[in-house]
């Protein structure tokens, strides 16, 4: 969303499309499938186009699509009361191959660590896996990712070292493998 | 809280950037001293390291975008179809008499000027599959003109390493054969032929033909930015998408990876999946593609 000179709201066509790959990581760690996470993802679009008129100037935009992505699957939840979790695939389609294809091992290492990481959030709670996706990955401050959970501060802190110590643990293979492979490469 | 927690939390703190000048002036001074804090802090930032490596988690995939951004339009022109329908009901009003307007389907006007809007809004998916539909076209009559002999190749080989160097700087795009990695006693059930440039859009296609016996396959390849693999029964093998299709007496294969999208044009008394083995029998995995 931007301001015409004229101070009146201009809604572009794709507001706030820069997030998609944040919110698409977010839906996925919550649902943890492909097309309920995409179906998702179109939703907040759609909801957060029409509630833009409501968007005060200055406002958080980024926290806020999270907070509408978040509710609307929360809501989906109750309605169904379980959520079905189906195991993914094809997976190695969402790497980007284009900065790294001049160094095939280097790349093959990269994505196989990727892989891992993704695969270790995976396998953390619900609670862990969003917590983490906020805050190491969408950097969002703590205040932040208290507003989108509606919950306080503390929390947040406090979830974010038990998630942190739980994936590091589920993290110590890929760990060893990595710095291995980093230091084949280097040699 | 003790001190040893206080100590972790505000390791975390500092991860995190939550620590005001001050705090951080005051940690960075206790650092110095503390082994303790230093080597959390240094284990907590190589899964931050980690982590951070990772960005983004998952990335959206083109087609998800495409319908985002459909779906907003549509979203903030809802209300166009209301008025276009309000528009047609005055012009009307104005060429029609009064009693002839009753009788007239509203609906469906207001239906066919909905389609209207929609129809605007996805020409960015009707263009791309005409673009899918074109690469296919171009794959079909590329094979057809080599079968007729008017496309001879232009580099006669069946070494792939030697086809990968002739199309290096031919083309716009980093083309690779699979090596081969036959052993002699080894039969494959494809011969590479050769190779040759064929003009697609405003740029070149690379077309590698393979033989065995009267049997001729052609593998284009181009740039993904100009050709779509699209359309067809899709088949998802190994986390790619493959269509296949039958079209003017042939068997199309079409699929993109790594920024290119490659057509396979085969026979149809070859079966689609044993034109696999063009790469495939090269490959571990050649066994699930012989007669099926
Ligand atoms: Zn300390």
């Amino acid at each position: 969303m931007s301001l015409t000179p004229e101070g009146s709201p201009v809604v572009e066509a794709a507001a706030g499309i820069e997030h998609i790959d944040g919110l698409f990581s977010y839906a996925l760690v919550l649902t943890r499938n492909r097309s309920e996470a995409e179906d998702l993802v179109q939703e907040t679009y759609v909801r957060a186009i029409r509630a833009m008129g409501s968007l005060r100037i200055g406002s958080n935009v980024k926290g806020w699509l999270f907070t509408i992505l978040r509710n609307i699957w929360f809501n989906q939840l109750r309605h169904r009361r379980t959520a079905k979790v189906v195991a993914m695939d094809g997976e190695e389609n969402a790497v980007d191959f284009a900065d790294t294809a001049k160094d095939p091992y280097a790349f093959y290492v990269s994505k196989m660590e990727h892989q891992q990481v993704r695969e270790a959030i995976q396998r953390l709670p619900a609670d862990f896996r969003e917590v983490i996706l906020l805050r190491e990955f969408e950097e969002l401050s703590y205040q932040e990712i208290a507003t989108i959970l509606d919950c306080p501060a503390g929390t947040v802190m406090s979830r974010l070292a038990r998630a942190r110590t739980k994936l590091r643990t589920l993290l110590s293979a890929a760990f060893k493998t990595s710095d291995f492979a980093r230091k084949e490469v280097m040699e | 809280m003790n001190s040893d927690d206080e100590h972790s939390h505000n390791v975390s703190l500092h991860l995190d950037n939550e620590l005001s000048d001050q705090e951080l002036e005051d940690f960075r001074a206790h650092l110095a001293d503390c082994a303790d804090c230093k080597s959390q802090l240094e284990e907590e930032q190589a899964l931050a390291d980690l982590l951070h490596r990772s960005r983004p988690l998952y990335r959206a995939s083109d087609e998800l975008r495409a319908r985002v951004i459909a779906a907003q339009d549509v979203s903030v022109s809802g209300h166009v179809p209301e008025r276009l329908h309000r528009r047609v009901l005055r012009l009307l009003k104005q060429s029609m008499g009064p009693g002839e307007l009753t009788a007239f389907p509203w609906r469906a006007v207001a239906t066919i000027a909905f389609v209207f809007v929609l129809g605007m809004v996805f020409v960015p998916t009707i263009a791309r599959h005409a673009r899918a539909a074109s690469y296919v076209d171009t794959a079909l009559t590329t094979h057809r003109n080599y079968l007729d002999g008017k496309l001879p190749l232009e580099i006669n080989s069946e070494s792939p390493e030697e086809v990968t160097a002739w199309f290096a700087g031919k083309v716009p795009f980093d083309f690779r054969l699979p090596t081969s990695q036959l052993l002699p006693n080894d039969q494959p059930a494809y011969r590479q032929v050769g190779a040759r440039l064929v003009s697609y859009g405003n740029s070149y296609a690379a077309l590698v033909s393979f033989a065995m016996k009267n049997d001729r396959i052609s593998l284009l390849v181009a740039s993904s930015k100009s050709a779509e693999a699209y359309g067809g029964e899709e088949i998802v093998s190994r986390g790619l998408t493959f269509h296949y299709q039958t079209k003017g007496g042939f068997n199309v294969i079409t699929w993109t990876t790594h920024g290119l999208t490659y057509a396979l044009v085969s026979s149809l008394h070859t079966s689609a999946s044993r034109s696999c083995l063009v790469c495939h029998q090269n490959m571990a995995d050649k066994g699930e593609f012989r007669e099926q």
